[in-house]
């Protein structure tokens, strides 16, 4: 495909702000989308085989992994739908290609993680009370849903390296020069970038065992022995893991296509070794401070920090591939500015979404830090009222420009 | 190079890709309206439990709020992205129009669906770990946030019918592609169907109360919400029809069909009844029969907005510059966007189209059956299925005849100029026209190619010999 007409694909409304704005947000929140995933792929993992382990510690590890699991999955899927949102604002020509020849697997991608989420929710029903008892009901449904999510997340992957071949697209809409449009097939993946995504679920997960351990120990006698034994599968997970990423991630560097093989020796690769590496030696690195404050929770922080290396690698590969090879430039779209969108967005984000979270996760956290009921201090319910204020703010704006614009 | 910026087509012989699209669509609106019901619901209860200091409704929010809200909100959430991804694959063109538009809009609606993801989890994990006025606290935001989502999408929604403002065209940018009298018309039917939902899952609910004496109360009160809110809701369509342009009350009184009227009315009478029926005996409400009852209500209530929306916006898929097959059919001079089909008349599909086989770009009597497919995938596949079954299947609308010139003169005649009210203006070459008549013939007619490559072999050789005895 040429370079122009890549650029005729592109949509000619163009785009509403500067498309940084989109790349960058589009990478930060992939970064959100990939650890989340690693968190619930990694909780996932401990929950079936905890619960098929018949060890105490693993039990009540399982039974803690389920419900993280089920937090993790709608976080995945909340920070799946942003790079989604932003990735067809200046990627088009390549994200809807790359769609529509699969589109059989698009579809599919709902279906399958429709049923992986219903898997997981059943296993997490059946075995309310498992670090309880010995049995655990059903097994299957959790090994299932691992499955479907791997199957989902191999869709993904499909989709992204397909949108990085336009060389390829027409022989795969039309092969032989006559047009198949059933979108039944996936064309391209790569078994070793794949592999490298899932295998950092395990460093991921070992990080946040870190904070799960730490957030068990505000609490009063807590078990030392479980608490100990958190910390060696952590560390473990951390170092078997990381290494096995490490080979992955090196092997999906060699076999990187022909054209931008370069990619391998360049600075990309470096960083993302030594962010990864930083990631799994920092428990280590902070030692005895890891049990002093909120340190316990340092080491997850590195690992987000981590993920945004991975993600901004991922965006370098992308770059390389459709700007260095293909000559598309994404941050050239056309700009059709308007403020009023992207301010209501940024205000939206900063000082609505900035209010009531602050809010919702404050009385999250003491919650779960107290015993029997919390009440919040007349502060914190302050800060409830001035975010039930923005809201109702955000919604009588929506009238006032909206009736202004519509009958005026 | 002016090239014509369409994607590939995707086409599903067997159901069409119509009816995927509306499958998932029809499951989103079922699990999302769902948690939206049942989000009202148990801020609901959880207020009157704390009020009246009833720790048993307490203890059912901790019990099935789990199901409910976290279960459908989850199914909600992965088929809402269903949809954009479903759309994207039948219309790429056309949800590239919304997101370029509304990228912004979606955004922010992104910062109300996470609060929405905290909020749904603290509001049924934090049941009797919080103060009460915590709690609530928490109800209030998550219903807010939800009301948000809604009114963030209904913009969108109704530029896919017509871009709020005239100006728009014009003009350009966001706020007049996003407000008009539409946007609120529909936003406010909306809003009353919204009540509907909620007291139709409110039975499902319901259900699961022990207490029979509260259960009867909250039955009773649900089916009065449920009346008053779809009379209101039938109330307003008038309005809702008048902020219609023109046209789309021509297109409503010639094109849904005959049953479509007295179908509406059914459904509405069958909605009211069930109302009547749990108001007067309460006992009948078994979670079984509140769970077919939603089902039944929300795919039927469903159904005939969707056909009033798809026929009113024919042949236009998005803003009424965007037509279903993907080709740009009209100038929007406020945001730089021209017309395609002055180059589509100059060059056809064959030599404009990005994605078009390279043996293809010329047409003669051996490719043509080809040409004529790509040709007609391209142009009417978004509308007519090519196969016998499907959404319009192009084969029926031919009356069975396989006479290429027959279907060529109609192509000519009301296709390529634009002479039909609900297909959009597909220009067409001559040899165009011919190749997608010929393929159209051929799924009537099996030997048509054969004889047509045959006549024009035999044409062929006889204007060469014509060539050779006029040279010697
Ligand atoms: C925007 C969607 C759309 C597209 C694209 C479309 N059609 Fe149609 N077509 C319709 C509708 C709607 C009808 C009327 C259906 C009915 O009456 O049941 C129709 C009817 C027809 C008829 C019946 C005669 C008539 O005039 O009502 C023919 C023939 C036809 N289409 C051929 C085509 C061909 C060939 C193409 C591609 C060049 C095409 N259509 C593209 C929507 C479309
Ligand atoms: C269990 C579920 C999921 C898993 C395991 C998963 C995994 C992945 C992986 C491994 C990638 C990277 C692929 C690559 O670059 O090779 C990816 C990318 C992506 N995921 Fe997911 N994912 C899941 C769910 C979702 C959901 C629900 C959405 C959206 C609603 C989503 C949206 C995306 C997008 C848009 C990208 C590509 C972004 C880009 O190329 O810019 N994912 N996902």
């Amino acid at each position: 495909m040429e370079t122009e007409m890549l650029y005729a694909l592109r949509d000619p409304l163009g785009v509403p702000s500067h498309p940084l704005m989109f790349l960058v947000l589009g990478v930060l929140t992939w970064a959100m989308h990939i650890v989340a995933v690693h968190v619930l792929l990694g909780s996932s993992a401990l929950a079936i085989y905890g619960s098929l382990s018949s060890q105490s510690h693993w039990r009540r590890l399982a039974a803690a992994m389920v419900n993280t699991a089920k937090v993790a999955i709608s976080v995945a899927i909340v920070f799946g739908v942003a790079p989604l949102l932003f990735v067809q604002v200046i990627y088009d020509p390549f994200w809807y290609t790359s769609n529509v020849l699969s589109a059989w697997w698009v579809i599919g991608f709902i279906i399958i993680l429709i049923i992986g989420a219903v898997a997981l929710f059943a296993f997490y029903v059946m075995n309310k009370s498992m670090a309880e008892v010995e049995k655990t009901r059903c097994p299957g449904s959790m090994i299932l849903a691992i499955a479907l999510f791997l199957v989902v997340g191999f869709i993904m992957h499909a989709l992204a390296v397909q949108m990085l071949h336009p060389e390829k697209w027409m022989e795969w809409y039309a092969p032989g020069g006559i047009i198949d449009p059933s979108g039944r097939s996936i064309h391209e993946f790569n078994l070793w970038r794949f592999g490298f995504f899932i295998a950092l679920s395990a460093p991921m997960i070992g990080l946040w065992l870190y904070a799960y351990r730490r957030y068990l120990m505000a609490r009063e006698n807590e078990n030392a022995e479980y608490l100990d034994f958190l910390k060696r599968l952590a560390a473990s997970l951390g170092s078997i893991g990381g290494v096995i990423s490490l080979v992955f991630f090196i092997a999906w560097m060699l076999t990187l296509p022909e054209n931008i093989a370069s990619f391998a020796t360049s600075i990309w690769p470096v960083l993302t070794i030594l962010a990864l590496a930083a990631a799994v030696a920092f428990p280590m690195l902070i030692a005895r401070k890891l049990d002093t404050g909120l340190w316990g929770y340092a080491p997850f922080a590195v690992g987000i920090i981590a993920g945004l290396v991975v993600a901004i690698m991922r965006e370098a590969v992308r770059w390389q591939t459709l700007f260095g090879v293909h000559g598309y430039n994404p941050l050239d779209y056309k700009v059709h500015m308007d403020w009023y969108s992207t301010l209501l967005f940024i205000i939206t984000l900063v000082v609505m979404g900035g209010a009531v979270l602050s809010y919702l996760v404050t009385v999250a956290w003491k919650a779960g830090q107290t015993k029997g009921m919390y009440t919040p201090s007349p502060a914190v319910n302050r800060l409830g009222n001035f975010a039930i204020a923005t809201v109702a703010i955000w919604i009588l704006q929506y009238f006032g420009f909206g009736l202004w614009v519509a009958y005026m | 190079m002016d090239m014509l910026g369409l994607y590939p087509t995707w086409y599903e012989p067997g159901i069409g890709s119509g009816w995927v699209i509306g499958i998932i669509a029809t499951l989103h609106v079922l699990f999302s309206h769902t948690a939206v019901g049942a989000a009202i619901l148990f801020a609901f209860l959880a207020y009157i439990g704390y009020r009246d200091d009833r720790p048993e409704l307490i203890d059912f929010i901790k019990k099935y709020g789990l199901f409910l809200l976290v279960f459908s909100y989850i199914l909600g959430s992965i088929t809402g992205p269903g949809i954009w991804y479903s759309t994207t694959v039948g219309s790429p063109n056309g949800i590239s129009a919304l997101i370029h538009n509304f990228v912004w809009k979606w955004a922010t609606e992104w910062v109300f669906f996470v609060i929405e993801v905290v909020a749904v989890y603290m509001l049924v994990y934090l049941v009797g770990k919080v103060s009460q006025q915590t709690h609530l606290k928490i109800a209030v935001i998550f219903g807010l946030t939800s009301y948000a989502t809604m009114l963030a999408i209904v913009g969108i929604l109704s530029f896919m019918m017509w871009p709020g403002h005239e100006k728009w065209f014009t003009e350009g940018g966001y706020l007049y592609g996003f407000y008009g009298p539409n946007t609120f018309a529909q936003l406010a039917i909306r809003t009353a169907f919204m009540f509907t939902m909620t007291a139709v899952v409110g039975g499902i609910v319901a259900a699961g109360l022990k207490d029979k004496e509260f259960k009867r109360w909250l039955l009773r009160r649900l089916a009065v919400i449920g009346i008053i809110s779809t009379i209101i809701g039938m109330a307003m369509y008038p309005w809702y029809l008048s902020t219609l342009p023109e046209v789309a009350n021509v297109l409503m009184a010639n094109r849904l069909p005959d049953y479509f009227t007295p179908a509406v009315l059914f459904v509405l009478a069958a909605i009211m009844a069930y109302f009547i029926v749990t108001l007067m005996s309460p006992r009948v409400v078994t979670a079984s029969v509140a769970g077919i009852a939603t089902m039944a209500i929300l795919v039927l209530g469903l159904w005939p907005g969707e056909t009033v929306r798809e026929t009113v916006r024919k042949p236009w898929i998005a803003g009424q510059y965007l037509y279903s097959n993907q080709v740009i059919g009209r100038d929007v001079p406020g945001m730089d966007v021209k017309s395609e089909i002055p180059l589509l008349e100059e060059k056809g599909f064959t030599r404009a189209h990005v994605f078009w086989p390279e043996n293809q770009r010329e047409i003669n009597p051996h490719n043509a059956i080809h040409v004529g497919q790509s040709l007609t995938l391209t142009a009417c596949a978004n509308c007519h299925s090519l196969s016998e079954t499907g959404m319009r299947p192009l084969v029926n609308y031919f009356g069975g005849i396989s006479d290429i010139e027959r279907i060529k003169t109609y192509l000519v005649g009301a296709i390529a100029t634009g002479n039909t009210m609900y297909m959009p203006k597909v220009p067409l070459k001559d040899d165009e026209a011919e190749a997608m008549a010929l393929y159209i013939a051929s799924l009537n007619d099996d030997e048509v190619v054969a004889r047509y490559v045959n006549e024009k072999t035999r044409q062929a050789a006889a204007s060469e010999e014509n060539t050779r005895l006029s040279a010697q």
